[in-house]
């Protein structure tokens, strides 16, 4: 709770909260006014979607990633280090809430879209998978950075990184599984499933199991440099 | 309380060790000292005490506990002064206390507001941190150190960058919790601190201890065993202490001199660490 008075209180961190809502105007204004006016566009709106679900995560990872670079460059974090919790727990317990604000607000995007009516059930499991993004994307940035500048770089190649993956859909099929090494892509290909009716699981199970390592892996990386 | 054996430490990725070979024990109820110039290891020993900094060489216990089988019962009972304030900026004090209490058994947790009033901040709990100044930042840290009565404290630099009032007030505090039988150990390269609040010290040069001592005793064992006496019309001469009251030239200048002083000629504990350590106190 703490951690929501620290992004309330700081102006570049609170603007990132309208993230959603811009979004959200996106898919269900704009969009169709562009499908109105050019019916091509119609082709694009799968992948319009993936995009728009992943910079959803974007928000809590920018703004978590911040929270914890701060909390790194002004030594608070060795507070926790002699605090009577465990690290890892603390952590995991932590990133629980953007995880499941993230979550909840994917989830919305998709079953309130006006282009198709997906399944409630394999949403919420896409957006559980996609949620998995943010404790990686931001214990990954703040582990790697020093301070708020070199933050702000790998923000941005992490910010490719999680898109990048979207590209498979444009090139033939034996490019395509080169873009299997980063997670989303995975991911990606699960929510494209979704949305033509095809099966899921194969494509989101991989991606969960890449995600739960993923995390383990950060999350014990960042408990052992973060708080000393 | 505290046993430390032939403890080392070299930085991950440095070849350099930082500290070598250190041997010192704290008992309970004292308050021991770290005295050195800056660099020299002391927030380095004090960290891997509160267990921040791992891999160590060397035998750590507490309470004849090896460090390592402490798990979190250990950070109940001790309570960590940082060097340098570190505090959510975008909070105000009481709530910095507020969380950081959170994580500890209700039980032994002192009053927040107690704990402001006691460093004169009670007027400025409810502002935000970032409005602090870093005597006031460093009253916080000092607060939130002893918020759960630990029996052990880890004050590193306590009176650093603090005015003289202040400074004065937080070695009272200091001396006060020994008073309640906690266990404190602190670091400083200001003399002044290390001889009015430490019952022993140990001089730190260059990640080696080159002694331990009362600082009463080091400043005799490094003083002349002398007298000397001053009258009000400047002049001034010096007896030794053997047989003073035997010693006819002593007696004569007592007698027909309007005495300004008389003193023994004890060294200060900054001439003793000179004189041990070859080095100044200078930071
Ligand atoms: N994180 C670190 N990595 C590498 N070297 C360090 C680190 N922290 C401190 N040092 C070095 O270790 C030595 C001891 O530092 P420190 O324990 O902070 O000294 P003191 O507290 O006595 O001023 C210094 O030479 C310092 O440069
Ligand atoms: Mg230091």
């Amino acid at each position: 709770m703490a951690d929501f008075k620290l992004i309330f209180r700081d102006p570049s961190l609170r603007v990132f909260l309208l993230l959603p809502a811009l979004i959200f105007v996106v898919i269900n204004v704009f969009l169709p006014y562009l499908i109105d006016k050019y019916e091509a566009v119609n082709e694009y709106v799968p992948y319009v979607l993936i995009v728009a679900t992943i910079e959803n995560t974007q928000m809590f990872g920018f703004i978590y990633s911040m929270v914890l670079i701060e909390e790194k460059e002004t030594e608070v974090a060795r507070v926790y280090g002699v605090l009577p919790v465990s690290k890892i727990w603390f952590v995991l317990f932590r990133l629980m809430i953007p995880f499941l604000i993230t979550v909840s607000l994917t989830w919305a995007i998709l079953l309130l879209q006006p282009f198709y009516d997906l399944s409630v059930f394999l949403t919420l499991l896409f957006s559980i998978l996609s949620g998995l993004i943010v404790p990686v994307y931001c214990l990954g940035i703040s582990t790697l950075s020093a301070n708020k500048m070199s933050g702000m770089v790998w923000i941005k190649i992490f910010n490719i990184l999680v898109v990048l993956p979207v590209i498979a859909f444009f090139v033939p099929d034996s490019f395509s599984h080169l873009f299997g090494m980063l997670p989303t892509h995975w991911a990606f290909q699960g929510l494209n499933n979704v949305i033509e009716g095809e099966a899921f699981f194969f494509n989101a199970f991989i991606a969960f199991i890449y995600f739960l390592i993923l995390t383990t892996f950060t999350v014990r990386k960042f408990a052992s440099v973060h708080f000393t | 309380m505290i046993q430390v054996k032939n403890l080392s430490f070299t930085y991950p990725g440095s070849t350099q060790p930082v500290l070598q070979a250190l041997n010192f024990e704290i008992s309970e109820g004292e308050i021991f000292g770290f005295l050195g110039p800056s660099g020299a290891g002391k927030s380095t020993t004090q960290k891997i005490l509160y267990k921040i900094l791992h891999n160590f060489s060397g035998e750590v216990f507490i309470q004849d506990k090896p460090l390592d089988q402490w798990g979190k019962a250990y950070f109940e009972r001790i309570g960590v002064g940082f060097e340098l304030p570190n505090h959510y900026l975008k909070l105000s004090g009481k709530e910095n206390l507020e969380l950081f209490s959170s994580f500890y058994k209700k039980e032994r947790l002192l009053k927040i507001p107690d704990l402001f009033e006691m460093v004169g901040l009670q007027d400025s709990m409810n502002k935000k941190v970032e409005a602090y100044s870093k005597g006031m930042k460093m009253r916080l840290n000092f607060i939130r150190a002893i918020m759960n009565n630990p029996d052990i404290l880890f004050f590193d630099e306590p009176t650093a960058g603090l005015d003289p009032v202040n400074g004065h007030k937080i070695k009272e505090h200091i001396v006060d919790l020994k008073n309640q039988g906690k266990t404190i150990f602190i670091t400083t390269h200001d003399m002044a601190t290390a001889d009015e609040i430490c019952d022993r010290v140990s001089f730190i040069v260059d990640g080696r201890l080159r002694v331990t001592e009362t600082p009463s005793t080091l400043k005799h064992q490094h003083g002349e065993n002398k007298v000397s006496v001053e009258s009000k019309d400047g002049k001034s001469a010096e007896f030794s202490l053997e047989n003073l009251g035997k010693n006819l030239q002593f007696l004569e200048f007592i007698q027909e001199n309007q005495l300004l002083r008389i003193n023994t000629m004890e060294a200060t504990l900054e001439q003793v660490f000179i004189q041990v350590t070859g080095k100044t106190l200078k930071v």
